[in-house]
């Protein structure tokens, strides 16, 4: 008779109980892929900000986003990650941060401080995915997220969201003790350095500030002034996930690019014209000469949104096939620039709009390889100075250079040019919509949340990529 | 003492000895023998033996007394009872057609071999009304058997093989990726494994009634094969063998254009916009490219093409007449090629009967490089110990060595994928097949940048080096069988203890060798190591009473105890290979991850009982029960119990006087119940392991949240029928009804994203089929020499999921290539399909501004692959010893999406791509030079479209500026599935060769017409894998194979 049925039940080659830390590094290693991969599947901001064009399939430039389906794929990743069993593809985020913190708030054995320290960092990352999720779908399941026992979640506002967010992660500032240990060597972004957290903290804070100073300019002003204190304030502060040379945990970007064989992307004439023009000394970072074509030995641009001769046009640099570089959660030179904007809007955060503006490129061409003295170079060029560069507001000026610097932060780039709505770009002919402001809500969210769906479409005036998310006021 | 009675068995029309007649001694059904090509028997017969029963089909069975002497000769007619044979029920019962209450068909082996398919299976396909077959055209593929339409909306719902009393699972290998599409082989299905020429007969048992005895397993119906025993008397040799040979349907494959050569469109040098410079100023094809929407083609246009840069080739270095490919892709296909040969020797005494027999089949397919041997060696044998104890046994060994098995899905892999999605019509693959065999390089068409002197292949591979180099191969040794004992306990009553094995050990090797394209992935070596033990231990009596002179009873108690183990290991290179050609684990670039490791046990502790209580052999009630208690249930609910009951009333006997015209009449309903568990480790939850990350230990949640409260699912099932038979058997008719509810489903219910989970472990759901299933046979001409049968099949299942889960009312079931998406939907019919659809006005399609059709969201209901109904005619017309046989297979209705169009229609293969517009221009002429196309449909206000749009480029007629819609098709065919022509050498020359008892020779002819089909290109009914998802969903297809053959079939 059967005697053994609990033994038969349960797998003897899985674990039911794993160290808290293990999730989070699972859950860092899922976010950092998911920012940085230019996967047509997954990530296409590289596409739609225009820094790359695309060379024989071009759907994703013209808007085409159901094919893969792109909603769904990037949605996925931040709540839960791919659904393969695969041990080569990488965790989600949302979930696995959720399981940590019940881990770890669970174990007894923890130092108090240690415990403290690695629950505020899980809040970090978890207010981190959650801005990402918002900033691309706009009003997102939040309150009844992440639970198991609400099959149906409800959508909640955006702008609460947020200020939820600003709550949970000025507790979880609060909560840092810089003198006690976090996540240890578990931790692959800082490798538990608590110094290093306060200060990404407080850059999250000022760019979650910045980026709904529009919407809500008061509670940006107090957010942005109380961070703007303790933020990166060099290149080695910044929020990197340095990826292994060998797969699976390599550059997603090494994968789609070198590894794949493919040549799908090339540099758009917009960006590659842009650089030459500024003559920007990054340019030989963020693309190759183009390789025979009309123009042998130089730099060349594709046309966005239609077939281009990957052999006649600029691919992505070299810099960019290393396994192992970093992928940049959040940088130095956005936290300057964040900085430059808030000293625009009036905010108390220390110096001009001119010296964060300078600070920002020069730590952007440094992190790329170039010295203070190229930077300046760039800075002294009128189309470059911000005094002289074109555009007659601080969003014009700050959002072209911005958009210069975050070439390999897609996610990002895509939110400060909804935001800046500078340089102006414009939709290829043949295009499926206008340029998307947002992503639709995953297809299998109408099926399985109808009622909540369709309630949150409304809300936001629309599932459609055109509908601006609640801080992208002009 | 036992005694042998012999005699001979003629035919009360002809006189001629008939064989196969079954022989019993009455009230003893295990004591039995059939007659010999003679119709000669002789059976060793306990003492007290006093009647002999005869029987066989098509006659009418007689018994007759026996007395003292020890010859019994006679002569059966055929008769009004014909319908009332034999049939194998579950657990082997034998039970008599008038007692069965519930729909039982019987197939012959004879009608499963008759087109010696060596996939037993897929000779079952049209010869069984509700039976869906569902074949793949790939060498060795599986076949998806599902009875009365799809039960459970995640689960199993391929039906349960049952071999001997040995069950057999009907699952694949296959991975959830590769039956979804993605890129992978088809292993096929283990009940391939099975040797047809051992099948004496089967008897597909539809409805839950029929096989509530053999528990939770059997809810999606049974296939219950008996195969053949050894004879009692005397000794045997029977040799079978032959040989087919096949070549592709071409209407199954796809037809190119010739106009237009490689590329994408007018973009590259600027010299000329369809071609690159090379450094020296000549034209150089775009071979990085996978499309032909490129330059005209011109003989007078000099261009390099690929060949110009392979080394060695005649043309090396030398630019070429820009022409088509004198030889398309269909010419790569060879003549697949398959032998089967079979000998069995049997015998028997007194105190035994053996069979040994040995079957070796050889299938070489039409790609190159494809060969799968199966060998199988198998004996039963049984011993009489003492006259109430017989042991028996049967086992098979089976061998099945799979050496390049056909590519799925989508990828570079599947060279179909290949041929007809991405392909430049300027190519001939004869100089593909020189190029590769120069040096057994990948010698591809399709360099990324050769003006740049970048020769590695971008997405495709030379497709012989596919074949030759990135094959997979695989080995599969499994011991199926039982061993029995069978004691008599007293006149009626029988106590049977049985012990079934089910064990394999499969090992499959794939591999990607250096050199090939990494767009789908990098080289890589991978090994699966499973194995598979499946242990079902059976207690039960059966016991057979007459209750005075109008009652019998008859009834089964036992317990069957089934042990499932199932281990596997999985293991694969990381990164890249070192040494070209060195195909290990150790040869990885960078260290390999933890191999995936999987132990899954099961077991199930079942007691069942049965009773029929029959009255005077004409009104029989049927009620069984079970209980079965899993350990893939939570602790506290894994017990559930389940019933059926089922009565039958055979009207004909009580109307023999009143309608003399009326041979056979039956009226019967059930109604049964059936508890099913889960899968396996669905209860409580894991972590999965993600690669480790450096030295930092990586742990992650799964996707699927499993559930401690689950209980048992349960299938409903109502069933009526009717069996009639006509002026003396020359007319036949059958009906069945069925209504099935499978309710509380367990399954994996998908669910928001944003809980964390994709999908969750639920009781929830219900799916309900309903159908009618007819059968019919008439007998037009039946003279002494001339014999024609027509018989005929048609069901109709109506699949509809009633309800799903917590107010969802659809869920995702599985995502496809191209935006497509499989679902169940509330109201609707199982595996309907979604995806984006035209903008319709009044009917017509909306164009936009731009010229280009709008299109929808991805989440409208496109198509459904659930067939209308489905049919076989089968005819058979013999004239003495030779008889002709064919099988129309057809089945009405069901869409298919095809990939394989979506894609080939935007990269300009098809000939529709390349037409006139309506100035009578080639529409791929620039618009600005009277090109272009002008979509049928409206603009926005009604008007009708006058926007010409470019067709210059890729993609007008294909999936970028067409809605998924667009390339759903009607899945429908009618096949002339199946003719043989079978020549028996005439007695006459028999009786001069004193060793040969018979022969015959047949030609015979598979899949070689499909007279009626709407999907362009493909055949509608190849499939990637068996399974629940996939179907309805055509990538990479693979074309049909005619096949012709020859056997010959000697007796000695």
């Amino acid at each position: 008779c059967v005697n053994s049925l609990t033994d038969y039940n349960v797998s003897p080659k899985q674990a039911t109980v794993v160290p808290g830390v293990t999730l989070v590094s699972a859950a860092q290693l899922g976010l950092a892929r998911a920012m940085v991969s230019p996967n047509v599947n997954t990530n296409i901001f590289e596409l739609i900000v225009q820094y790359w064009a695309e060379t024989t399939y071009f759907d994703e430039s013209i808007y085409n986003i159901d094919s893969r389906p792109i909603p769904r794929n990037f949605w996925r990743l931040l709540f839960l990650g791919n659904g393969s069993s695969d041990p080569t593809v990488a965790p989600g985020v949302l979930l696995n941060l959720t399981q940590a913190k019940t881990v770890i708030t669970a174990d007894n054995t923890l130092d108090a401080a240690v415990k403290a320290n690695q629950l505020a960092c899980i809040e970090v990352l978890s207010v981190y995915a959650w801005t990402v999720l918002v900033d691309t779908y706009g009003n997102v399941p939040y309150t009844e997220a992440l639970d198991f026992n609400k099959p149906q979640p409800k959508y909640d506002d955006a702008a609460t969201i947020y200020t939820d967010l600003f709550a949970r992660l000025n507790a979880a500032i609060t909560s840092m003790k810089s003198g006690s240990a976090g996540l240890g060597s578990a931790d692959l972004v800082y490798g538990g350095n608590m110094t290093s957290w306060i200060k990404f903290a407080n850059s999250l804070k000022l760019r979650m500030a910045i980026t709904t100073a529009d919407a809500n300019a008061a509670q940006a002003k107090t957010q942005a002034e109380q961070a703007a204190p303790n933020v990166f304030a060099a290149n080695g502060d910044q929020a990197n996930f340095v990826f292994q040379a060998a797969p699976p945990n390599a550059n997603p970007l090494w994968e789609n690019l070198v590894q794949s064989g493919r040549k799908d992307f090339v540099g758009t004439d917009f960006f590659i014209n842009q650089l030459e023009t500024l003559q920007d000394p990054r340019l030989p970072k963020y693309f190759q000469v183009a390789a025979a074509g009309m123009a042998p030995g130089t730099y060349i641009g594709g046309v966005y949104g239609t077939n281009n001769n990957a052999s006649s046009f600029s691919q992505p640099g070299v810099a960019l096939q290393d396994p192992t570089l970093p992928a940049v959660l959040e940088s130095y030179s956005e936290v300057e620039f964040l900085l430059a904007e808030a000293a625009a809007r009036g905010f108390s955060v220390g110096g001009t709009v001119t010296t964060h503006y300078n600070a920002a490129i020069t730590a952007s061409i440094q992190q790329w390889g170039g010295s203070a003295a190229d930077a300046a170079t760039y800075l002294a060029q009128p189309g470059v100075a911000y005094a002289t560069a074109a555009g007659t507001t601080y969003k014009q000026k700050i959002g072209v250079q911005k958009w210069i610097s975050e070439y390999i932060q897609p996610v990002q780039a895509w939110t400060d040019w909804r935001r800046l709505d500078s340089p102006t770009l414009t939709a290829p002919a043949g295009a499926l919509s206008g340029i998307p402001v947002r992503l639709r809500y995953p297809t299998e969210e109408s099926n399985l949340n109808g009622t909540n769906y369709a309630a949150a479409a409304t809300a936001i005036g629309g599932d459609k990529v055109e509908t601006k998310v609640f801080w992208d006021k002009f | 003492q036992d005694r042998t009675i012999s005699g001979k068995v003629v035919d009360q029309a002809t006189g001629q000895g008939l064989p196969g007649v079954t022989v019993i001694v009455k009230d003893k059904g295990t004591i039995g023998t059939s007659t010999n090509a003679e119709g000669v028997y002789a059976l060793p017969v306990p003492a007290g033996t006093t009647t002999l029963v005869f029987s066989f089909v098509g006659y009418a069975t007689q018994e007759a007394a026996v007395t003292s002497a020890n010859t019994v000769n006679i002569s059966l007619a055929t008769d009004a009872k014909q319908l009332n044979e034999v049939v194998v029920t579950a657990l082997g019962v034998e039970r008599t057609r008038n007692s069965l209450a519930y729909s039982a068909t019987q197939v012959t082996g004879t009608d499963i071999t008759v087109a010696r398919n060596p996939n037993a299976i897929n000779g079952l396909s049209g010869k069984v009304a509700g039976l869906s077959i569902q074949q793949s055209n790939t060498l060795g593929g599986s076949s998806n058997v599902v009875i009365r339409g799809t039960k459970s909306i995640t689960g199993n719902n391929q039906a349960l093989f049952v071999v001997d009393g040995v069950p057999i699972s009907n699952l694949n290998t296959n991975s959830a990726g590769q039956q979804s599409g993605q890129s992978g082989y088809d292993y096929g299905n283990a009940a391939a494994d099975i040797n047809p020429d051992d099948i004496a007969s089967t008897t597909v048992l539809k409805g839950a009634a029929a096989t509530a005895l053999y528990g939770s397993r059997a809810a999606n119906g049974v296939i219950l094969i008996t195969t053949k025993k050894g004879r009692k008397n005397g000794m045997g040799v029977t040799i079978n063998s032959g040989v087919t040979l096949g070549r592709i349907d071409k209407s199954t494959f796809i037809k190119y254009q010739k106009q237009y050569g490689g590329g994408y469109g007018r973009y590259y040098g600027p010299t000329n916009p369809y071609f690159n410079d090379s450094p020296t100023g000549e034209l150089v094809a775009p071979t990085s490219e996978d499309a032909s929407y490129g330059a005209p083609f011109d003989p007078n246009l000099l261009v390099r093409q690929w060949y110009s840069y392979t080394p060695g080739d005649p043309n090396f270095g030398q630019a070429t007449p820009w022409t088509a490919g004198a030889n398309d892709p269909s010419t790569f296909f060879q003549t697949a090629a398959s032998t089967l040969n079979t000998i069995v020797v049997d015998g028997g005494s007194d105190n035994g009967t053996f069979k040994l027999g040995y079957n070796n089949n050889i299938d070489r397919g039409v790609l190159p490089n494809s060969k799968i041997t199966k060998n199988t060696l198998n004996f039963a044998g049984s011993l009489n110990l003492n006259p109430k104890l017989t042991l028996s046994t049967n086992i098979n060994f089976t061998r099945v060595d799979g050496l390049g098995r056909y590519g799925t899905g989508y990828g570079s892999e599947n060279i179909m994928t290949n041929f007809r999605q991405w392909w430049e019509t300027n190519l001939d693959v004869s100089q593909l097949k020189d190029a590769y065999f120069r040096n057994n390089t990948n010698a591809t068409w399709n360099f990324a940048s050769p003006e740049n002197g970048d020769l590695s292949a971008i997405y495709w591979n030379n497709p012989y080096f596919v074949r030759y180099q990135n094959y997979e191969n695989d080995t599969r040794y499994r011991t199926f069988g039982n061993v029995m004992a069978n004691y008599k306990v007293l006149k009626g009553l029988e106590i049977v203890g049985r012990l079934t094995v089910d064990s394999y050990d499969e090992f499959q090797e794939e591999r990607s060798a250096v050199g090939s394209t990494q767009a789908s992935y990098v080289p890589y070596y991978s090994r699966y190591n499973h194995t598979y033990r499946e242990f079902n231990y059976d207690l039960f009596a059966n016991f057979n009473k007459s209750l005075g002179t109008n009652f019998t009873l008859q009834g089964v108690v036992g317990t069957n105890l089934r042990r499932q183990y199932d281990n596997s290991l999985f293991a694969t290179t990381n990164g890249g290979l070192v040494v070209p050609g060195l195909y290990s684990l150790a040869n990885s670039a960078n260290s390999i991850n933890a191999p995936s490791e999987g132990v899954t046990q099961v077991g199930v502790d079942g007691f069942f009982a049965s009773a029929t209580l029959g009255f005077r052999d004409r009104i029989f009630l049927d009620l069984t029960s079970r209980v079965d208690r899993s350990t893939t249930l939570p602790v506290n609910s894994n017990t559930y119990y389940y019933p059926s009951a089922a009565l039958g009333y055979v009207f004909s006997e009580d109307l023999h006087d009143a309608a003399p015209w009326l041979s056979y009449g039956k009226v019967r309903a059930n109604y049964a119940e059936v508890g099913n568990d889960a899968p396996a480790l669905s209860v409580f939850d894991t972590y999965r392991k993600p690669a480790v990350f450096g030295s930092t230990p990586l742990f992650a949640l799964p996707t699927t949240k499993n559930n401690p409260d689950l209980k048992s699912e349960r299938t409903r099932s109502f069933e009526a029928g009717v069996e009639t038979a006509y002026l003396d058997n020359r007319l036949g008719l059958e009906a069945t009804i069925y209504q099935q509810s499978t309710i509380n489903q367990i399954l994996p219910v998908s669910v928001s994203a944003a809980t964390g989970y994709i999908s969750r472990y639920v009781n929830s759901g219900e799916v309900r089929n309903r159908g009618l299933e007819l059968s019919a046979f008439v007998v037009p001409v039946k003279t002494g020499d001339v014999n024609w049968r027509l018989s005929a099949n048609w069901s109709r299942n109506e699949n509809t999921v009633r309800s799903l889960y917590q107010g969802v009312d659809n869920i995702i079931l599985a995502s496809y290539q191209g935006g497509i998406t499989s679902n169940a939907t509330v109201n609707e019919a199982y595996g309907t399909l979604r995806g984006t659809n035209f903008v319709y006005l009044d009917g017509q399609r909306v164009v936009g501004a731009n010229g280009y059709y709008q299109m929808t969201d991805a989440n409208q209901e496109i198509g459904n692959p659930t067939p209308r109904w489905r049919g076989g005619i089968t005819n058979t017309v013999s004239y003495k010893s030779i008889s002709l046989n064919f099988l129309v297979d057809i089945k009405s209705g069901g869409s298919v999406f095809s990939l394989d169009r979506y894609y080939g229609l935007a990269t300009g293969l098809q000939p529709e791509t390349a037409g006139s517009n309506d100035l009578g221009n080639p529409s791929r002429t620039p618009v600005a030079d009277g090109g272009g196309v002008i979509l049928a449909g409206v603009q926005a206000d009604g008007s009708a479209n006058t926007v010409r749009v470019s067709n210059s480029n890729y993609g007008l007629y294909g999936y970028l500026r067409n809605p998924a819609a667009a390339f759903v098709y009607d899945a429908s065919y009618v096949k002339l599935r199946e003719v043989a022509l079978t020549i028996g050498l005439p007695k006459s020359l028999l009786a001069k060769t004193p060793f040969l008892k018979g022969a015959d020779f047949s030609i015979i002819g598979r899949n070689l017409w499909i007279i009626h089909k709407n999907l362009p290109d493909a055949d509608p009914e190849d499939v990637a894998s068996s399974g629940n998802i996939g179907q309805g969903y055509q990538g990479g297809a693979y074309p049909a194979v005619r096949t012709v053959g020859a056997n010959l079939r000697l007796r000695f």
